[in-house]
């Protein structure tokens, strides 16, 4: 499984002008790799990251997901995708904040509509089986991110993107985390994309790759 | 519903404290609609239960029973044209001042003077169906007079009739119904009719429903408190669509997030229904409760009318309303766009 974006450009017209959050920027990800995407505020992380994702098509270029390109799909086609084949963290975990940790994970696969329950070995993977039946409000930051990161596995995806996933942590914290995050993606074998500002992390990911101005340096 | 029961359960204390307002809401639209029942057969029981389907009346009386005047010496040529008595009885209303064995108490009741072994005549509840001319059924609730059989009710300055019988559910105008014998009488208001009328054009025929508004203040009554319920109906649907649409904004992002997961609109929309008619089910059962409470608090008299059945209605209305109120968030739940899950592309 590979994740090829192609000659990627994302143009956001304002008025006369065109702006390009992304210019011509092409990547790719194999399964077992980890990537990290940094660069300064503005340069167009999450735009890239969000139309690897598919949340967001680009102007122009490719988005081959096992060689599929997702990039001219209907959106409940790419909804599908998304639930299928990709896994988020976001920033803030954004967890559900009226579920219970097991039904965090139990949701995807409601959403899915697939039956096996793996939910519970996920969470006592992860060190959290004794707060199962916790609310998100009742849990600390590292916790949370740790089940965001258990429900972007839930639906075992082959792509798993991460959106500044220690922004909302301390370091010794961040680091736990996407120590965590990287392991898992060396283990099941899965391509994974992280970006972040956070310089301490960057050690865990085999590519970093910078974006200056919409372009890959 | 996986995730609308879940917010339900967790958010408790908002959908309680809306559940209450649907719950009075609803109480009010169940007793204005007994009040509006009960006072509808207070004026016009007599009418609605009328053992006829159709009522011949004269032309100029524009649908008013009251305004139509029909001589006497027309009876048998009406009545026969109708296939005869078994068919058709002719009636005359007339609003009267009685004392009862010659008491001092003034009570108003309605005489409905018709063929005494006629179509019209109701069964009787209690007591002997009248045989002499003097001899009359009168409506059950004029037991809460004081008029117990074999009673003497003195109308004008010579008549008096003598009570035999007693019969049920027959007011007319707010006032109890009299049956007498309409021997001698000059003129009647109408020629009652069991299945279809037949006339020479010359008198019009009219449904019952068109007689019950002829009767004085029935439509006025009927119309204010039923702008009433209409307007319970329109706060309870307002109230929650205001409700979810607040709720619905404040549930954006988690809406991006769960999109992003992978959850359909179609999804969501189905949680957000399906949460509206949950909360409109339970406050309703639990309104039929509270306005069956209510009602067996109020005093005998009041006309007040509720069964199960009539308030199904209004329960349906309010459930429809209220889904229809909730169709305002549905547009805010589509339109939400699963990027608003990352940060920095969204706002
Ligand atoms: N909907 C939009 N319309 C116009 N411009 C946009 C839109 N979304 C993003 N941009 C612009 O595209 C550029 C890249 O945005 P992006 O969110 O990818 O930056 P980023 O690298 O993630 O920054 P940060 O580190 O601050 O999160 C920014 O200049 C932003 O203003
Ligand atoms: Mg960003």
């Amino acid at each position: 499984m590979t994740l090829i974006l192609d000659h990627i450009t994302k143009a956001y017209t304002d008025g006369p002008n065109e702006f390009k959050a992304l210019d011509n920027a092409s990547l790719e990800v194999k399964a077992g790799e980890f990537i990290a995407i940094v660069g300064p505020s503005g340069s167009g992380k999450s735009t890239m990251l969000s139309i690897a994702g598919a949340l967001l098509s680009p102007t122009s270029g490719k988005v081959l997901l096992d060689g599929e390109n997702i990039a001219g799909l209907s959106s409940k086609e790419v909804t599908k995708r998304r639930l299928d084949k990709i896994g988020f963290v976001f920033q803030a975990a954004h967890l559900v904040p009226y579920l219970k940790v097991k039904d965090q994970l139990n949701i995807i696969q409601v959403l899915a509509k697939k039956g096996k329950k793996h939910g519970n070995d996920l969470l006592a993977h992860f060190g959290l089986k004794h707060r199962m039946n916790n609310f998100p409000n009742e849990l600390s930051g590292g916790e949370r991110q740790r089940v965001a990161i258990a429900r972007a596995l839930m639906n075992d995806p082959q792509l798993i993107l991460a959106d500044e996933p220690t922004a909302s942590l301390d370091s010794k914290r961040g680091q736990e985390v996407v120590k965590l995050l990287a392991d898992e993606i060396k283990n099941r074998n899965k391509a994974g994309i992280m970006v972040t500002h956070d310089e301490r992390v960057l050690s865990f990911a085999d590519h970093i790759v910078t974006i200056r101005d919409g372009k890959i340096e | 519903m996986f995730l609308a029961i879940r917010e339900l359960l967790f958010a408790k204390t908002k959908y309680i404290l809306i559940g209450l307002i649907m719950v009075l809401t609803a109480s009010l639209i169940f007793i204005i609609s007994g009040l509006a029942q009960g006072l509808s057969s207070d004026n016009a029981s007599a009418i609605q239960d009328l053992q006829a389907d159709a009522l011949i009346i004269e032309e100029e009386a524009e649908g008013e029973i009251g305004n139509s005047f029909i001589p006497a010496d027309e009876r048998e040529k009406m009545i026969e044209a109708q296939g005869g008595n078994n068919n058709a009885s002719t009636l005359a209303i007339r609003m009267m001042n009685t004392t009862i064995n010659d008491a001092d108490q003034q009570i108003d009741i309605a005489l409905f003077a018709t063929e005494r072994n006629g179509i019209l005549m109701p069964d009787v509840a209690e007591g002997m169906f009248p045989q002499k001319a003097d001899e009359v059924l009168a409506d059950a609730t004029l037991k809460q007079e004081g008029v117990r059989l074999g009673d003497q009710l003195q109308v004008e300055e010579n008549t008096s009739y003598t009570v035999t019988g007693f019969t049920a559910d027959q007011r007319y105008s707010h006032t109890p119904v009299v049956f007498i014998s309409n021997d001698e009488l000059e003129q009647f208001n109408a020629v009652a009719v069991q299945g279809e009328a037949n006339t020479d054009g010359s008198y019009e025929v009219i449904t019952k429903e068109t007689a019950l508004n002829g009767i004085p203040s029935y439509s006025q009554e009927q119309a204010s408190l039923n702008m009433m319920i209409i307007f319970l109906y329109v706060i309870a649907a307002f109230v929650l669509a205001v409700f979810f649409y607040v709720m619905t904004l404040q549930k954006r992002e988690q809406f991006g997030v769960l999109k992003a997961l992978g959850a359909k609109s179609m999804y969501l929309i189905r949680g957000l229904i399906g949460q509206v008619i949950l909360l409109s089910l339970i406050s309703i059962s639990i309104a039929v409760v509270v306005t069956f409470g209510i009602g067996a608090l109020f005093p005998a008299d009041m006309p007040f009318t509720l069964e199960l059945e009539t308030m199904l209605q209004p329960a349906i209305i309010i459930i429809v309303v209220s889904t229809i109120g909730a169709i305002v968030s549905l547009y805010q739940v589509i339109q939400i766009d699963p990027i608003e899950a990352i940060e920095g592309a969204a706002y």
